[in-house]
């Protein structure tokens, strides 16, 4: 089994593009800041100077291993569903559920390595630049030098590697248990019912969120900028319960623009709709990325800014460990957007892609491309209407509650503007990918895409 | 050549349906080419049943290809219903086929996320056409699956799918069905009731139906054969018995095979 994980990820290296990039930039980040701590080893870094550089290795360390999970998780997964004819023909052949799953962990595991060895010089790149920010900025003394060793190293090829592997066996699990017949069923429509794990989960989640802010407006009310710690994790808490619930809230949302839909959106907007309302799964693993990508950029960016206004208004300057919290949010906040892009862009080329043979059927129906075009813009604007909302919800979790404990305000500060260019861009990267992929997808004659 | 509209009207008999000048298609990049389609020219009356039949490669898919729109020919005419064929761009030529074809495939080409229903009227949909819901369901009882309306494709049977694929192709009400191997992936009986279906409609409704086939006994159910071989047009039969079908395509083969040897020779 380890021989065809091989040969099938050399064969098909384009199929792991995604998978390969998020394990890539992952280890890139994670060793960038886990050299900091060979840094403040190597250089004799003491006091505020050495807390710093550990605080920035081990809490980027920490999301970055989550975050790595979480994007090689939807990313393979998305390219072992893709794999059911594969993985059901070599069930038929004789493979065992055991079997399948040393494949899909032996091309993770491989995967990880190239990743992770790929990513050692760009990530020396990042932590020389890093270092050099915190130079910058007074944090860390000029006289400390670079250095990349056993630490950052480690951290890295380790965190990749442990990611990779834990969100094999996860996509593995989920692809092994269905049998033959109904793996070649599942894979033309989803209607997936929120699972009872999933619905635990999630409540688990909300409920953090929603103790995080009870914490924050209270324990926390009057405490200055500690405020963050427990106000800084809500929205990602809560952006995480809101996108496993993303399936049941998809189904509603279509449900419920159902009826504008149809009437502004002509045959497309039927088609939509029609088609939506049996993908919901599909359309859900794309809300998702969505929901995270604008809860946590809205919720860290007016987090920040209504501390700076705080910081303001008292008339304090900053030191250097309100530097480095404001770094590291804005360090923490630009990963998981990137994870997210990536993500997103991901599961909407893939899920585009594997559409190919629907959009020819439907154009062997009658439909023109600009129709089939026409009813994918119609669920690239659901998908993001979704998205948005959600994340807006889950950003409030963090905004609300620490502008009542900070400022006794409930609204944060900062320019409304960061809003709309996070959802703005949020619509572009859905409607860009979708529409590009579904046009390129669409340029082969009818016939070709519905017949091969 | 294609491409080019004609303003004065086809010189077209009466009645006639479907008809291809010198149809050529050529695949392949120069010096490497491949002639699918020799130069096939043919005229269909309204209401006939035909069934094109060849070896494998013969081109007779490329030939329902070709007269369906679905594919752009490298030389000659066609006519649907008396209006030609012009090839400006997919739109355009999406639009002639939703007013004009209906199609039947070996795979249903159904859309899996629509159920039995929704399927049948997205041709309409599609085309901006008043969507007459008590026809659609009238058109789905006749094939036999007035009970499975809100059914999905993955909940029926490769002959239930078929027989919707076969509503959905005739509630357009096309003046050329097109049918492509449509019992290829049928058991027998599915296979021939699926026929029946399309004899059917020839017979109480004067649909016309062109059937590609490499089946003796499905071609068996048409008005006449047309035999194709290596991209040309070989042989013409009426009133086909499944027998007199295999036997003609035994000695097709061989008549081929003997050409081809002596044009190596």
């Amino acid at each position: 089994m380890f021989g065809l994980a091989m040969r099938s990820l050399r064969k098909r290296a384009s199929a792991f593009t995604a998978s390969f990039l998020s394990m890539f930039l992952g280890s890139a980040i994670i060793m960038a800041f886990a050299s900091m701590l060979d840094t403040a080893s190597a250089g004799g870094a003491t006091g505020p100077a050495e807390e710093t550089l550990s605080t920035m290795a081990i809490v980027v360390g920490g999301w970055g291993l989550l975050l790595v999970v979480f994007a090689v998780t939807s990313t393979l997964t998305l390219s072992v569903r893709q794999r059911a004819a594969e993985m059901a023909l070599l069930k038929s052949v004789g493979a065992t559920p055991g079997q399948l799953s040393r494949m899909i962990v032996g091309e993770a595991a491989g995967l990880a390595v190239a990743a992770a060895l790929l990513g050692i010089v760009p990530g020396m790149l990042l932590g020389r630049g890093l270092l050099g920010l915190l130079h910058d900025t007074g944090q860390v003394p000029g006289d400390i030098g670079y250095s990349f060793g056993s630490a950052g190293l480690s951290m890295g090829v380790g965190v990749t590697l442990v990611s990779a592997v834990a969100a094999a066996l996860i996509s593995a699990r989920r692809a092994t248990r269905v049998r033959v017949a109904e793996s070649m069923a599942a894979a033309a429509t989803d209607r997936a019912k929120l699972g009872r794990k999933r619905i635990v989960f999630a409540v688990v989640f909300l409920f953090l969120a929603l103790d995080e802010a009870i914490v924050t407006v209270t324990v926390m009310d009057g405490e200055g900028s500690n405020a963050m710690m427990t106000s800084g994790q809500a929205d990602i808490f809560a952006a995480i319960g809101l996108a496993l619930l993303a399936p049941a809230i998809v189904r509603r949302v279509t449900a419920l623009l159902a009826r504008p839909l149809r009437a502004l959106g002509g045959p497309s907007g039927d088609l939509a709709i029609s088609t939506m309302r049996n993908r919901t799964g599909a359309l859900a693993s794309a809300v998702s990325p969505v929901i995270l990508f604008v809860g946590i950029a809205v919720g860290t960016v007016y987090l920040q800014a209504t501390e700076n206004a705080a910081m303001d208004a008292a008339g304090l300057t900053k030191s250097a460990e309100d530097k480095s919290i404001e770094t590291l949010n804005f360090v923490v906040t630009g990963m998981v957007v990137l994870f997210a892009a990536i993500m997103l862009v991901n599961t909407l080329i893939a899920a585009t892609a594997h559409r190919r043979r629907e959009f020819g059927q439907t154009r062997l129906a009658g439909a023109t491309p600009r129709q089939v075009l026409g009813a994918v813009a119609v669920e690239s604007v659901v998908l993001t209407v979704t998205g948005v909302v959600c994340g807006t919800v889950a950003s409030v979790f963090t905004i609300v509650p620490f502008g009542l404990a900070r400022r006794d305000s409930a609204t944060p500060d900062g320019s409304v503007w960061i809003y709309v260019a996070v959802v703005a861009l949020a619509a572009v990267l859905t409607g860009a990918t979708a529409c590009g992929t579904t046009r390129r997808t669409i340029r082969v004659p009818a016939v070709e895409a519905a017949l091969r | 050549m294609f491409g080019r509209r004609e303003p004065r009207p086809a010189q077209q008999a009466p009645g006639e349906a479907l008809r291809l000048e010198n149809v050529r298609r050529v695949y392949g990049a120069e010096g490497n080419q491949v002639v699918a389609l020799d130069g096939v020219s043919l005229s269909l009356p309204v209401g006939s049943f035909t069934a094109v039949m060849g070896p494998s490669g013969s081109g007779k898919s490329t030939l329902l290809q070709c007269a369906a729109g679905l594919d752009r020919p490298s030389g000659g005419r066609v006519f649907v219903d008396g209006a030609e064929l012009t090839g400006d761009g997919e739109a355009a030529l999406t639009r002639f086929r939703r007013q004009r074809i209906g199609f039947v495939f070996q795979q249903f080409n159904l859309l899996p996320t629509l159920n039995v229903m929704q399927n049948v009227v997205l041709p309409l949909k599609l085309a901006g056409r008043r969507v007459d819901k008590a026809r659609a369901r009238a058109v789905l009882e006749r094939v036999g699956l007035g009970a499975r309306l809100g059914h999905l494709p993955s909940e029926l049977s490769g002959g239930q799918q078929q027989r919707v694929a076969i509503a959905r192709a005739l509630v357009t009400e096309p003046r050329v069905l097109f049918a492509d191997e449509p019992t290829g992936a049928l058991d027998t009986r599915s296979a021939r009731d699926v026929l029946g279906l399309l004899q059917e409609s020839v017979r109480m409704f004067g649909q016309t139906v062109v059937m590609v086939t490499h089946d003796p006994v499905a071609a068996a159910h048409a008005n006449a054969v047309l035999y194709l071989a290596d991209g040309r047009i070989v042989g013409h039969q009426t009133a086909p018995t499944a027998e007199a079908v295999a036997e003609r395509m035994t000695h097709l083969a061989d008549e081929v095979e003997r050409q081809r040897t002596m044009a190596g020779a």
